[in-house]
């Protein structure tokens, strides 16, 4: 029984472990409030890079980047976030422009994009874009797209783009017409969980019971 | 309280209610963040293995030979990549006195099965995998004794194997075998 416990718990942990690293996002957190971004995972070239997927491309490579961006800030505000591009760095532009970029905000996939052009333009994201107002662990993912094509040369080949974007937030204290609860990351439900700790207590008080009458009429 | 005052006390009320308001709705913080995103690009790799059948590289420096001689020298590709790939390879010949022809004087035994020549270019029949290595293209050369006269005496005769190779990824076949791949360079 213990050997088929220990098995499950090892299966459990090595699912747990594996299930992040299956899915490598990139994860802007705003942490405030005065509080810095993080940005996760980085790479060997920079701290703060969200295109762990966009390494090694080759040609007729088209590769997806999800980048989920996160409000940590307390429930006592929402916030606004806006992002937009700063384009390649000066000696990134010729590689980056021969790649096509697109950004769209994941709501079903059903939005249009709000970038897409050459990797190394600023584009529909040269001015501030509105992500979406987040209230306390509220969630916006982004779908990046990168298409590599077929025409890329030799030339192209082990070369390394770099590539700004900026984040944002405007702080708003919470008001009263906003939606109650705020919305979290957490939507399980609670209630089989509140039925399980009941009854544990009931029979726990059950036990107990019979256990003090037992030692009664053991001592008569 | 006069009209006029209970008129402007109502005024600076309402301006105060207006005021607290218009900061209610206002961003009373912002902070930006920059990340700097990496974008990085490939490339193929491999390594040409020239060996000898007794499991030595063959020596850079060359051999000696006689006509009739059969040395053993056995070339084959390693894929040093991520990258799975496509390869052909030329065999070159050259001697060190530009009046010796030195195409006929060595025999191959070139691995037909595995090996397509076209154009000069035997084509690996395949696809040569991450970490994978080919099979010999060929295992010895004999020096043809019909060729090789006295005039070849001290001189140098060059055996070079030229290989290129071309990704696989992204890049079907569009005929039967892999001479018909789009992208091998021109000659």
């Amino acid at each position: 029984m213990k050997r088929i416990a220990c098995a499950l718990i090892a299966l459990l942990l090595v699912l747990t472990g594996a299930l992040p690293a299956l899915a490598e996002n990139g994860q802007v957190t705003y942490e405030g409030p005065a509080g810095d971004f993080v940005f996760a995972p980085g790479s060997e070239y920079s701290l703060t890079d969200l295109f762990p997927n966009f390494k090694d491309v080759m040609p007729g490579d088209s590769l997806t980047q999800k980048i989920t961006v996160k409000n940590d800030a307390s429930n006592q505000v929402k916030v606004k976030i806006y992002m937009r591009s700063l384009g390649a760095h000066p000696d990134s532009v010729d590689f980056l422009s021969q790649l096509r970029l697109r950004v769209a905000v994941a709501e079903g996939n059903d939005m249009a994009y709000m970038f897409d052009a050459a990797a190394d333009q600023t584009a529909q994201l040269t001015d501030w874009v509105c992500l979406g107002t987040l209230y306390s662990g509220g969630v916006v993912d982004l779908d990046v797209t990168l298409d590599v094509p077929t025409t890329l040369t030799n030339e192209y080949s082990q070369q390394i783009g770099y590539l700004d974007w900026q984040f944002m937030v405007e702080e708003f204290p919470i008001e009263k017409t906003d939606p109650t609860p705020p919305k979290t990351g957490d939507a399980s439900d609670l209630l089989p969980w509140a039925i399980a700790l009941v009854a544990a207590a009931a029979l726990f008080v059950v036990l107990l019971v019979f256990k003090r009458r037992k030692q009664v009429a053991e001592e008569q | 309280m006069g009209k006029i005052k209970r008129i402007l006390l109502t005024i600076a009320l309402l301006a105060i209610v207006v005021t607290f308001t218009t900061q209610g709705t206002l961003a009373y913080y912002t902070t930006t963040g920059q990340a700097t995103n990496v974008v990085t690009s490939g490339n193929i790799r491999f390594i040409v293995h020239e060996t000898t059948d007794q499991g030595d590289e063959f020596p850079s420096e060359g051999v000696t030979v006689f006509p009739g001689a059969v040395v053993s020298k056995q070339v084959s590709f390693e894929n040093d990549c991520e990258h799975p790939f496509y390869l052909r390879a030329k065999i070159v010949y050259s001697a060190n006195d530009e009046n010796l022809a030195a195409e006929n004087c060595f025999k191959l035994d070139i691995d037909t099965q595995h090996w397509l020549l076209k154009d000069g270019w035997y084509y690996y029949n395949g696809i040569v995998e991450a970490g994978q290595t080919t099979p010999y293209l060929f295992t010895k050369a004999e020096v043809v004794g019909d060729a090789v006269n006295n005039s070849y005496i001290g001189k140098t005769l060059n055996l070079s194997v030229v290989a290129q190779a071309l990704q696989s990824e992204n890049n079907p076949l569009t005929g039967e075998d892999v001479t018909t791949a789009a992208g091998w360079p021109q000659e």
